[in-house]
């Protein structure tokens, strides 16, 4: 399986530039995820990738092919061999299961007893074996679902391109469909290119992520690594949920010192904040540490807040506490008895100091 | 990578050295459509250059010589009749216009928001009218309601009422557009009225107001934006139009701009036929410019408003005790405007004489039929305006389609302008149609093999209906999801392959309807085929025009009535037909 190369992707539609030269690289066999807000350009990456519409510039190769190139070369989508399951699953209501796999098939001429076996092997791997003659409507949206999977891998593709295949399951439904997904494409090993707003999609199935705002590549990485070490704000907001501080750096003074007004002394930070001046300190709800009964001493960031309110979530408990002019939100896994003050304890390692923005 | 798919079945990408391969291939779908969209704008748009240039020629453009002139609209503006044509083509109009707004109006309010009895059967009889061949009920209107007519003599004899309006004036002549316009204001209005939020009305209520009053308060002002819709569109056909106000106002010799043309095309001088092209200029120009000031007004989303508003159960405002005596109000309108003309041509095709002094039962015959069967005329133009009907309407739904698919689903430069020559065929009168094919046929093709032939007369048929064809097809095809025909590219289909095994297949139900909507519309045109028909081409629209313009007997009522239940019968058919598709 070839992989994947974008460089100096742009588009616009009119004057609204929906990607900015974004560059991108998806190695042989990987499971690779563009997540980011709604509008972001998820869609239109991955349509430019199919050839289903022609970007302004950049460049696209499969491999060593090059299927898009400042317009000089530009293969159609038909041409391209790749797999796509479209949002809508795009199931075409007039042809049988067997049909609508076979298709792709019977476009490269395959014979009809290859076709029906090829067809009979790829429905069985996506667990619709028996279902050969049924019709789309006398299906279930999940069972669609996989009819499209099915269809973009008949021929077999080069490269699997997946446009929020999920969105239209129910919940229970998705997260059965991810593990089953993630699975079949480790087995396959081809290529995958998915696009979903979903983080806990995101994360649970990807080999690397890549985070996309407004048409700007933000951070590419790990779940692991995007999720711990977000390279900015946005990242750190967009993926879980997340703690900000307004915090300051005196000039000359100690980078991994951060005053935080209302705090008597500076939060140490690591690793340091990147500049001087004004920063902004995130810290997710699960990564402080709660001293009910006091912290021992010399530990460092340890503060005593008020608590605002308690909540109980099922599987986690969440507090709202107030630290000088924030509020904070904290995750514990059992209940802890309080009076009106709690003692937290911010890990140097679990805050991230951002440049503040603007 | 493991062996759970074996790579072997399909082929791989193509090899770097096939790149000019591929290149030729995607230029020969481009240059498809290329084709596709030269020979749309040549037929769709041509033609008119064509009258243009018969207009500011100094003589008719088959004959050599001539030289570029304005002499033809000195003329035609030199010319007072023209100008009372004019005045009377407004008069008319806006009478028309007027009355068939305010009925509409009412009627779409009355009849689809209130508990009125006999709502259904109401509605049914008001938008007949719509469906059946317009000069029918013209036809119709003579026998029963001219100063002659078999109803106005009867009332005269036997009570002391008398029928107020003089069929064969002006206003005659808006009384009968009336009863087909104001239908058309119902059925743009309704759709409207359908869509209004009835929490809207729940709101006025709750603050105060009766039902009614909340009926008028809100819901009458929101249709706005429908009314301005429908008095541009129905100012614009009714000053267009030719049948009516030949055939009505003959006797006292009333001219239109329309009957103007007309006249002066068949009764002039081939040095008048300059003038006359300079007047369907005229017209041209006047009903687009109404038709753009509606578009810019209402919208494009207005385009393609369907008729078929979606009957979403809204709670009726009770109108108490004046419901009966509404009901029997609107019954009598319909009974005037609708019921009896139709009974009238009927009748008048069964009898020998229709009249009040003779009882029709000893006057019934089946003459007027046999007359109709026996006339070699009238029996050609039958079949032909069928062959029309049927073999234009095939083609032209076929065309439509494909111009649709190139308009919409492709990815074609020029498929912006596609989209706007398709419609613009809506604006274009029938009269100036007509003439603008036989001056495209003069220049274009000098052996006239095209201008004599029902070829000819189909395509300029065609061309007329192909808006409303395509008005019934877009929406169809908008419905069917895009990421439909863009899965089977993926899945390595071409363009061309891609529309005709999906797109294309999907939207067969709507290409059903769209020639059924043809199929009646070809074949009872009349206006294009003036300028274009010959002895051995005669068609059903424009002999019936003919006849009964200058007769009345039943025999013209006998060809009406079959003219009449070849229309019913398709539409049945085509009901019958699509109500079993579901499928798709
Ligand atoms: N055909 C189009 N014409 C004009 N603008 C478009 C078109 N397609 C997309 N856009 C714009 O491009 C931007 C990116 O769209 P895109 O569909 O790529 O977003 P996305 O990241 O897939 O969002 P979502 O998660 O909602 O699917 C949006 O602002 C959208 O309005
Ligand atoms: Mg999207």
């Amino acid at each position: 399986m070839p992989d994947l190369t974008i460089t100096g992707l742009a588009k616009s539609f009119g004057d609204n530039a929906v990607l900015h030269d974004l560059d991108l690289r998806a190695e042989d066999g990987e499971l690779f995820t563009l997540l980011g807000p709604s509008g972001c350009g998820k869609s239109t990456t991955l349509w430019s990738i199919a050839g289903l519409h022609p970007p302004d510039r950049g460049r696209i190769a499969f491999g060593d092919r090059v299927v898009f190139d400042d317009r000089r070369v530009d293969v159609p989508p038909e041409k391209r061999n790749c797999g796509v399951v479209f949002q809508s699953y795009a199931v075409w209501p007039h042809l049988t299961v067997h049909d609508n796999v076979g298709y792709p098939l019977k476009l490269r001429k395959v014979s009809r007893r290859e076709r029906s076996e090829r067809v009979a092997e790829v429905l069985e791997l996506v667990e619709l074996g028996g279902l050969e003659g049924r019709y789309p409507h006398e299906l279930s949206g999940g069972q669609q679902q996989r009819v499209a999977l099915a269809r973009a891998l008949a021929h077999p593709p080069d490269l699997l391109l997946l446009d929020e295949p999920f969105s239209n399951l129910d919940a229970k439904l998705r997260e059965r469909a991810r593990d089953w997904l993630r699975i079949l494409q480790q087995r396959i090993g081809v290529t995958t290119v998915f696009v979903t707003h979903d983080q806990d999609e995101a994360l649970s199935m990807s080999d690397r992520i890549m985070v996309m705002d407004r048409g700007r590549v933000r951070q590419v990485g790990t779940p692991e690594e995007i999720y711990h070490q977000p390279a900015d704000e946005f990242v750190a907001d967009f993926i879980g949920t997340v703690n900000v501080l307004d915090g300051h750096v005196a000039p000359g003074a100690d980078r991994s010192r951060v005053r935080v007004e209302g705090l008597g002394e500076p939060l140490l930070v690591s690793p340091p904040a990147p500049a001087e001046g004004a920063a902004r300190l995130a810290i997710r709800p699960e990564r402080i540490v709660v001293h009910p009964s006091g912290a021992p001493a010399a530990t460092p960031n340890v503060v005593t807040v008020k608590v605002r309110s308690t909540a109980f979530l099922g599987d986690h408990y969440r507090y709202v506490v107030v630290l000088g002019d924030h509020e904070l939100v904290v995750r514990t896994l059992t209940r802890i008895d309080h009076g009106t003050e709690l003692t937290l304890e911010l890990p140097p390692d679990a805050i991230r100091a951002y440049a503040a923005r603007g | 990578m493991t062996a759970a798919v074996p790579a072997g079945v399909g082929p791989r990408g193509p090899a770097p050295g096939r790149a000019g391969l591929l290149s030729r291939r995607l230029a020969s779908t481009t240059a498809g459509h290329y084709v596709i969209w030269a020979v749309a704008l040549l037929v769709l748009v041509g033609p008119v250059l064509a009258v243009a240039a018969a207009a500011l020629w100094s003589t008719p453009l088959y004959e050599s010589g001539g030289h570029l002139t304005l002499d033809n609209f000195r003329d035609l503006l030199g010319d007072p009749t023209w100008w009372r044509a004019v005045g009377n083509s407004f008069v008319f109009a806006t009478i028309s216009t007027l009355s068939s707004v305010t009925l509409g109006v009412v009627a779409a309010v009355l009849l689809t928001r209130t508990n009125l009895p006999f709502r259904r059967l109401l509605t049914g009889v008001f938008v007949l009218p719509v469906l059946l061949p317009g000069l029918v009920l013209v036809v119709g209107w003579m026998a029963t309601w001219a100063p002659s007519g078999y109803v106005t003599s009867w009332l005269e004899l036997n009570t002391v009422l008398t029928f107020p309006i003089d069929l064969y004036s002006l206003g005659g002549m808006a009384l009968v557009a009336t009863s087909v316009a104001a239908p058309t204001v119902f059925l743009l209005c309704r759709t409207t009225v359908l869509s209004i939020d009835s929490s809207l009305e729940d709101a006025a209520r709750s603050a105060g107001a009766g039902p009614v009053r909340a009926l008028l308060s809100v819901t009458v002002p929101l249709l706005r934006p429908a009314i301005t819709n429908s008095t541009l569109l129905v100012f614009a056909v009714v000053f267009e139009v030719l049948g009516l106000p030949l055939i009505l106002g003959f006797s006292k010799n009333i001219t239109l701009v329309s009957t103007y043309l007309y006249d002066h095309w068949i009764n002039g001088t081939s040095a008048e036929q300059g003038v006359v092209a300079a007047g369907a200029l005229f017209l041209l120009a006047f009903v687009s410019a109404l038709l753009v000031v509606r578009n810019r007004v209402v919208g494009d989303t207005g385009r393609f408003a369907t008729v078929m508003g979606k009957s979403s159960a809204k709670r009726l405002v009770d109108l108490g005790p004046w419901r009966w005596p509404l009901a029997a109000l609107a019954a009598g309108v319909l009974v005037v405007l609708v019921v009896v003309p139709l009974v009238g041509v009927v009748a008048s095709s069964l009898t020998s004489i229709f009249s009040p002094l003779i009882s029709p039962w000893s006057v019934l015959t089946s003459d007027n039929f046999e007359a109709v069967l026996d006339n070699p005329v009238w029996m050609d133009s039958v079949v032909n305006s069928l062959l029309i009907a049927t073999v234009g309407g095939l083609v032209a739904t076929v065309v439509i389609a494909l111009l649709s698919l190139v308009a919409h689903r492709s990815e074609f430069r020029m498929r912006g302008s596609l989209q706007q020559a398709m419609l613009w065929p809506r604006m274009m009168p029938g009269l100036v149609c007509g003439m603008a094919f036989f001056w495209a046929f003069v220049l274009l093709d000098p052996t006239d093999t095209l201008r004599g032939s029902l070829w000819g007369l189909g395509l300029a048929f065609a061309v007329r209906s192909l808006a409303v064809g395509y008005s019934a097809f877009y929406p169809a095809l908008a419905a069917i999801g895009r990421d439909l025909d863009l899965a089977a590219r993926v899945s390595g289909a071409g363009w061309w392959r891609s529309m005709i095994s999906i797109s294309l297949r999907l939207s067969i139900p709507a290409m059903a309807t769209c020639f059924v909507l043809l199929f009646v519309s070809m074949l009872n045109d009349s206006d294009p085929a003036v300028f274009l028909v010959t002895d051995e081409t005669p068609v059903m629209g424009l002999t019936m025009l003919q006849l009964a313009a200058t007769s009345t007997g039943g025999a013209v009522a006998a060809f009406g009535v079959i003219q009449m239940l070849l229309t019913v019968a398709v539409l049945a058919l085509g009901r019958l037909f699509l109500g079993k598709r579901i499928h798709a």
